[in-house]
């Protein structure tokens, strides 16, 4: 085998040895954690871009690994298609993003225990690339649990109410995942297969969509994933989890978590399941779309509440986990399509929004709203990045956020379903309301001292101010813009990435 | 809200009841489970992969993949406790340091090692008992590929054995045998090991881990027996990483995270 056609496994190995071995150099040289982490998260993203052409170029863009060489429904599959060849790019450029900028935060979060630090990272990038990856129901679980088990830890790392908000994540991402599980049990019972095609396969040939088994496998595998990714009643563990969680870890599973248990639901509902099966049963779809246009609202509406600008972020997550599920929900093309576009349009833009929102913290040491006045003169170029992620979350032309928005909403009105559409105007204006004032803070506000409890003799304890321009430094800047010059960029190609997507939902059978 | 709970509870266990009405007779041998791929693994694992234990065939060639994740997923799992609960001298141990006094003093009082004083019975017994235990571990590793066993339980019986070591001999005089950074780096090497022979693998030119094209590597072997010795090379790795990571939890967890003074 040459090594593009290895590549698909290679995705995911580069940050696995990366993991094992950054621990084994961590233990001798701490310093050293950051170069190997990055390194293995750029190879890891250059055979992922690998693999998109090799899709691209495929006559039935389609490409598939079989680990340990066993024939798939004996063995496991890698199974890459139009649908998460894109998403596995997305995840990977965004984990490479990331790594290259957690160089400082990680140094002043976690002091001393960078290599855990490092090699939890690369396990959570390894599991949700591997979610993404997977054409196998049960390797998907075990992803899931790798990708779990190390965001735990990752989240519980950080200070303050990290402890407690990451124990209220672990009651509910087990619950979840066991869901999840339930599910692949009950599908495996009447179908014996635990390939998700071969699943497909059995299913329609043996005409098992009318069993109940096979209904309530589709509903547990339905709920894990919900809670997965915090879908309106499930979502109350998100926002603190995230917000206390270090900046490293936020920046890196606020955009990837939530958006591969979207891609799951995706890949069940059209791959394993069957739209007629989905949608041909009664109200059930339409439920689903009332409750991603509630998550919209209520997700905008208490983002605009906070006082504080990472729980801002955390909860505009939710409202886009709406549009994705809405935008899947609402049984057309159009939808399907915009969902898809949607799952990396908004990885990128809440990686750029995380980021710089990081990059204000490690300078202000707050991230109370206020501590943004006046940012535009302190940290010009920050605020810069931060500018245009802002725009494409509300959704203005040349970024991509436009022609997602643009795709969920003509589907809203192909389907006929206003309440959808009304949903995600309000959660745009929502959302244009919450970005101009904090820009409007940024740019006309006066600098104003954060609050930093005084220590002895009134001296000022951890943060010191500097007169002047005061940038975040180059670590930090390279890769935040590289997001929000993405976010353009992706705008600019939107027109290829949809006809490479359509390519997966042509395909579908509504 | 106890209420909705209790609701939400009942209904799922009600929807779980109402799959189980639909489900295949207890046992039926010619339900989907068992007709479908266990056929395949019941009828050709012993040929295609010369070992008789179809459990471990499954687990460690058919399925390989998912058992080096397991592996790692054990890795992960001590690393978190290490990531959260373990103190590193530094800003976060400042705290600490204040009732550090306290615990100086009932050290004094227990003078001895750490914890009670040396117990001659149980310490002879658990001389006498170690060895054993860890012959039997080293079987169980050993032998998994042909009788019930595996890296799994060979390294929880070899954790066993080293916890029982820290508890009667005292976690610091272990730790000075058994260090924390030899720890972290065997659990380290242990999916290395895993996952560096399924790399060998795809060096080799074929897909990642499988095993066949490691005949050239094992003397006097062919395609299939290639794979139940590269079965047998992969249940070490499973062992030394789950012998290190449990022993390390409880190095962990005992010492409340500073490594000092077990139970």
């Amino acid at each position: 085998m040459t090594l593009a056609q290895q590549a698909p496994a290679l995705i995911l190995l580069f940050p696995f040895f990366g993991a094992l071995l950054t621990l084994l150099i961590g233990l001798y040289r701490r310093s050293w954690c950051w170069p190997a982490t990055v390194a293995a998260c750029a190879a890891s993203a250059l055979a992922a871009w690998s693999t998109v052409v090799q899709v691209a170029e495929s006559s039935n863009a389609l490409v598939t690994y079989r680990m340990a060489g066993w024939v798939p429904p004996v063995g496991i599959e890698f199974r890459v298609d139009a649908l998460n060849a894109g998403v596995v790019f997305m995840i990977a450029m965004v984990s490479l993003l990331v790594a290259i900028f957690s160089r400082t935060v990680v140094i002043n979060e976690t002091a001393g225990k960078e290599h855990f630090f490092y090699t939890l990272f690369q396990m959570l990038i390894v599991g949700v690339l591997g979610i993404g990856l997977t054409g196998d129901a049960f390797n998907l679980y075990v992803f899931l649990e790798i990708s779990s088990l190390s965001s735990y830890a990752l989240i519980a790392m950080g200070r303050g109410r990290a402890a407690f908000s990451c124990f209220n994540y672990i009651m509910m991402g087990t619950i979840g995942a066991s869901f999840y599980l339930l599910g692949v049990g009950y599908l495996y019972i009447k179908t014996g297969s635990l390939n998700m095609v071969d699943i497909s396969r059995i299913m329609h040939e043996q005409d098992l969509f009318q069993t109940s088994t096979i209904h309530i496998g589709f509903l547990f595998i339905l709920i894990g994933v919900w809670i997965k990714m915090a879908f309106f009643p499930l979502h109350r563990w998100l926002p603190n989890a995230y917000t206390f969680a270090p900046t490293a870890t936020s920046a890196l599973a606020a955009p990837i978590m939530t958006k591969v248990s979207i891609y799951v639901m995706i890949r069940y509902m059209y791959t394993v399941f069957d739209p007629n099966f989905v949608f041909g049963m009664g109200p059930r779809s339409d439920v689903v779309v009332w409750l991603a246009v509630i998550a919209m609202v209520v997700g905008s509406f208490y983002a605009l509440a906070k006082r504080k600008l990472k729980m801002m972020l955390a909860y505009l997550v939710i409202a886009e986990v709406g549009y994705m599920v809405g935008g899947a929900w609402l049984a057309n093309k159009t939808g399907l399509t915009g969902a898809i576009f949607h799952i990396m349009a908004d990885g990128l833009m809440t990686a750029a929004l995380f980021l710089s929102a990081g990059a204000i913290y490690y300078k202000r040491k707050s991230y109370n709203v206020t501590a943004l006045k006046g940012m535009f003169q302190k940290m010009p170029f920050t605020m810069g990045a931060f500018a245009l992620a802002a725009l494409s979350m509300i959704g203005i032309p040349p970024t991509c956020g436009f022609f997602s928005k643009w795709y969920l909403i003509s589907a809203g009105i192909e389907a006929g379903h206003y309440g959808f559409v009304g949903g995600l105007l309000f959660s745009s204006l929502v959302n244009a309301i919450l970005f101009f004032r904090l820009l409007e803070y940024a740019y006309y506000g006066e600098v104003e001292t954060p609050y930093v409890a005084a220590g002895k003799r009134g001296k000022k304890k951890g943060f010191r101010e500097k007169s002047g321009r005061d940038e975040a430094p180059l670590s930090m800047l390279v890769p935040m813009w590289s997001a929000s010059l993405g976010l353009v960029l992706l705008g600019f190609y939107s027109g290829e990435v949809i006809a490479f997507i359509s390519r997966y939902v042509a395909e579908v059978q509504f | 809200m106890k209420k909705v709970g209790l609701l939400t509870v009942l209904l799922t266990g009600a929807l779980l009841m109402v799959g189980v009405f639909d489900f295949p007779a207890w046992g039926d041998p010619y339900s989907p489970a068992n007709r479908y791929l266990s056929t395949h693994y019941v009828n050709q694992a012993e040929k295609e992969t010369a070992v008789p234990n179809l459990v471990t065939a499954v687990l460690a060639d058919y399925r390989s993949f998912d058992t080096m994740l397991e592996t790692s997923v054990v890795f992960i799992a001590g690393l978190a406790i290490f990531a959260i609960l373990r103190s590193i001298e530094g800003p976060l141990v400042q705290a600490r340091k204040r009732t550090e006094s306290r615990e100086k003093r009932a050290e004094k009082r227990d003078a001895g090692g750490d914890g009670q004083d040396p117990d001659l019975i149980v310490q002879t017994t658990v001389r006498l008992l170690l060895p054993t235990i860890q012959l039997f571990a080293f079987y169980v590793v050993g032998h998994g590929h042909h009788s019930p066993g595996g890296g799994f339980q060979g390294g929880v019986i070899l954790a066993a054995g080293l916890i029982l070591v820290a508890m009667t001999f005292g976690l610091k005089n272990t730790l000075k045998q058994f260090s924390e950074r030899r720890g972290l780096a065997f659990g380290s090497l242990g999916v290395l090991l895993f996952a560096g022979t399924g790399l060998l693998c795809a060096l080799m030119g074929t897909q990642f881990l499988d095993y066949s094209v490691l005949e050239a590597v094992y003397p006097f072997t062919d395609e299939i027996m290639a794979r139940s010795h590269s079965m047998l090379v992969v249940e070490i790795g499973v062992a030394l990483t789950v012998m290190s990571m449990l022993y390390l939890i409880y190095a962990n967890l005992a010492s409340h995270g500073d490594m000092k003074k077990g139970l």
